[in-house]
C-alpha cells in the first residue's frame, strides 16, 4: 500500500521530467513543425505558439521535402550511403566473422596473441591515423571511389571480438560431427555458425549501419564529387548553398534522420541491449 | 601432427583477410604514424623529408594554435564531463523512480542521440541565430540576444550545451541498466531497518553504481576528447579559433596543409591522452571485478 505523501510525490516527479521534457524536445518539435513552412511563415510564427505546431495540411504542405527531393541530388545520396552500408555490412560480417571464429575455435599458432592484439587495437582512437588512411588512398589513387571509402572501414576489432566472445560458447560437437561430414570449414561457418548466430549478427548490422550513415569525417575526406557523397556530407553541402531555404533546411535534416528511426524503433531492444551491455561488462 | 598443421591452415584461412587488412589500415598508419611524427615529411614535397628527431614535439608546444586547440578541447571536455556526466545520472534516476509515462521519458529523452551529429549541429546553427528561435524565446523571458556561436566567448560553451544535449540520453539508458541491475534484496533489507530514502540512495545505490560512473565519465570524456564535427559543421573552428579542437587540428594540419610530419606529432599527442584515459578506465573497472570475485 503506498501511502498519500508518496502517491504525491509520484505525482510531483512525473510533472516536474513532464516539464523537463518539454524544454528538452523544443529543439526536436520546431525542426519538425517548421519544416513544412515557408521562411515567411517561420519568421511571422517565431514570437508565437505557432512556432511549435506544423501548418495546416493543404497544398503545398509538403513543398519543402518536395523541392528538395527534385531539384538536388539528395535521394542519390540516400541511396548511396544505403548502398554502402550494405556492401560494408556484408564485408563486415564475413571478414570479422571469420576472424571471430578462428579466435574462438581453431587452435592455431599464436592464437592467444592475436586476441590480446585484438584487444589492445581496439584502445586507438582513429582520429590518430585518419591522416595517414587519406594519404594511403591518395597516393594509390583511390580517392573519390568507393573502393577508397569502403576498404579501411572493413575490418573491425570490436566487431572480430564480438564475434569471438559469442562463437567461443557454441558446442564443439557439431563442428566435429560437421569434419566427419567432410563438410568444408568455410561452408560450415556459412550455414551453420552465422545462422545459429542470429543475434550477433544483427547486432553487428545494425552497429554497422548507424556508424555507415552518421561518419562524417571519412566520407568528407574521401569524397569530392558531388555524384558519390554521403547523406551526412549531401545535406551538409545542400545546406551550405545560399539558395537553400531555412524550411528546406528543416525538411533535409528530418529526413537524413527518418532511417535511423526506422533502424531504432524495428531494432530498440537489441540496440539498448547493447548499450547497456557494454556499460555493464566493462563497468 | 597432420590434424596441427591442418589447424594452422585453416585458421589463417580464416583470419587471413582481417589480418591482411588490419596490417594494411591499422598496424601500417600506426606505424608510419609514429615514424612521421620524427620528420617534417611535407606531402607536396616528399623528396626534401628529414629526420627532425623530437623537434615536432617541441614545435607543437610552442605553436599558439595547437596549444590554443589543446585547452580548447579540455575546456569543452570540463563543460561535457559535469554536464552530461551528471544530467544522465539525474535523469536515471528520476526515471527509475517515476510510475507515470516511464516509457515516453525513456524515449523522449533519447530521440537527440538518434540523430546525427551533423544534422544536431546544422539544427543547432538555426536555433543559436542570431534572429532564430532561442533568442526569440529569452526575449520573451526577458533576456537581450546572445551572439552564442558567433562570438569568441560563447561559441564553445554553446557547442558543448548542444553536444550535452544530444548525447546525454545515451547515458542515461546506461545508468537505468544499472539501476535495474541492483538486486532489490538490499533495498527491502535497508526498509526492514527504517533506513531513510538519503541513507538509501547513499548506502545502497550509489556504491552499487560506482563503477558504472567511472565508466561513463571517462567514455564522456574520450568522447569529447575527440570532438571535431560539431566546429566543422558549425563554426569552421572560429570565431578567432575558439572553437579549434585537436582533432580539428590534426585533421586541416594534415589533409589541407599537407604537413603529414606535424600532424602525426599532434595525431601522437593525442593518441597519447587518449590511451592513457583508456588505460585508467581499465585499471579501474578491473579492481571492482575483482572486488566482486573476492565478496563471492
Amino acid at each position: 500500500m503506498r501511502t498519500k505523501s508518496e502517491k504525491r510525490f509520484d505525482w510531483i516527479l512525473t510533472i516536474l521530467l513532464l516539464v523537463l521534457s518539454v524544454f528538452f524536445l523544443f529543439p526536436v518539435v520546431w525542426m519538425l513543425a517548421n519544416s513544412f513552412k515557408t521562411d515567411a511563415a517561420i519568421t511571422a510564427d517565431m514570437n508565437t505558439i505557432a512556432a511549435f505546431i506544423p501548418p495546416v495540411p493543404g497544398g503545398g504542405f509538403f513543398e519543402n521535402y518536395i523541392s528538395i527531393l527534385t531539384n538536388t541530388n539528395f535521394l542519390r545520396y540516400m541511396l548511396n550511403t544505403l548502398f554502402y552500408a550494405a556492401i560494408l555490412i556484408l564485408c563486415g560480417i564475413v571478414v570479422n566473422g571469420l576472424a571471430g571464429y578462428a579466435l574462438a575455435k581453431i587452435r592455431f599458432p599464436f592464437r592467444e596473441r592475436w586476441v590480446l592484439l585484438i584487444l589492445l587495437l581496439q584502445i586507438v582512437p582513429m582520429e590518430t591515423i585518419i591522416t595517414i588512411h587519406f594519404l594511403m588512398i591518395a597516393k594509390v589513387g583511390l580517392l573519390n571511389t568507393v573502393i577508397g571509402y569502403i576498404l579501411p572501414m572493413i575490418v573491425n576489432p570490436f566487431n572480430i571480438f564480438l564475434f569471438r566472445q559469442v562463437f567461443i560458447s557454441l558446442p564443439d560437437d557439431v563442428y566435429e560431427a560437421a569434419q566427419l561430414d567432410f563438410c568444408s570449414p568455410v561452408k560450415y561457418f556459412f550455414t551453420m555458425v552465422l545462422p545459429m548466430s542470429k543475434t550477433v549478427v544483427a547486432t553487428v548490422s545494425v552497429f554497422t549501419f548507424l556508424n555507415v550513415w552518421n561518419d562524417y569525417l571519412w566520407p568528407s575526406l574521401v569524397f569530392t564529387s558531388s555524384d558519390l557523397l554521403t547523406a551526412q556530407i549531401g545535406l551538409n553541402s545542400i545546406t551550405s548553398n545560399d539558395n537553400t531555404t531555412m524550411g528546406q533546411t528543416l525538411a533535409v535534416i528530418t529526413m537524413v534522420t527518418i532511417p535511423v528511426i526506422i533502424i531504432y524503433s524495428l531494432f530498440s531492444k537489441q540496440i539498448v541491449e547493447g548499450v547497456t551491455s557494454t556499460g555493464s561488462k566493462e563497468g | 601432427m597432420n590434424r596441427k598443421k591442418s589447424n594452422s591452415l585453416l585458421g589463417m584461412t580464416f583470419f587471413g583477410p582481417a589480418l591482411v587488412l588490419l596490417t594494411i589500415f591499422l598496424f601500417v598508419p600506426m606505424v608510419l604514424t609514429l615514424l612521421f611524427s620524427f620528420t617534417d615529411y611535407f606531402a607536396l614535397n616528399p623528396d626534401l623529408t628529414r629526420f627532425v628527431g623530437l623537434g615536432n614535439y617541441f614545435k607543437i608546444f610552442e605553436d599558439e594554435l595547437f596549444v590554443q586547440s589543446f585547452f580548447n578541447t579540455v575546456g569543452f571536455v570540463l563543460i561535457i564531463l559535469p554536464c552530461q556526466g551528471l544530467g544522465a545520472l539525474g535523469l536515471a534516476l528520476l526515471i527509475n523512480k517515476v510510475t507515470h509515462c516511464k516509457k515516453y521519458f525513456k524515449v523522449a529523452f533519447f530521440v537527440p542521440v538518434v540523430m546525427s551529429l551533423a544534422v544536431v549541429s546544422t539544427l543547432w546553427m538555426q536555433i543559436y541565430s542570431p534572429e532564430g528561435i532561442l533568442n526569440t524565446l529569452l526575449k520573451n523571458v526577458g533576456i537581450t540576444p546572445q551572439p552564442f556561436i558567433h562570438s569568441a566567448k560563447q561559441a564553445l560553451p554553446s557547442i558543448a550545451v548542444m553536444s550535452v544535449w544530444q548525447g546525454v540520453g545515451y547515458q542515461m539508458i546506461i545508468f537505468l541498466g544499472g539501476l535495474q541491475a541492483i538486486n532489490p534484496g538490499l533495498y527491502e533489507a535497508a526498509e526492514m531497518d527504517h533506513a531513510s530514502a538519503w541513507q538509501r540512495f547513499k548506502d545502497i545505490t550509489l556504491p552499487e553504481l560506482k563503477p558504472l560512473c567511472v565508466f561513463v565519465f571517462i567514455t564522456v570524456t574520450i568522447g569529447a576528447f575527440r570532438m571535431i564535427v560539431q566546429p566543422m559543421v558549425m563554426t569552421g573552428g572560429g570565431p578567432s579559433h575558439s572553437t579549434y579542437t585537436m582533432v580539428y587540428n590534426i585533421y586541416e594540419t594534415g589533409t589541407v596543409n599537407w604537413e603529414i610530419g606535424l600532424a602525426s606529432t599532434m595525431a601522437i599527442v593525442f593518441a597519447a591522452f587518449v590511451m592513457i584515459l583508456t588505460i585508467i578506465q581499465t585499471i579501474l573497472t578491473r579492481d571492482k571485478e575483482e572486488k566482486h570475485a573476492d565478496k563471492k
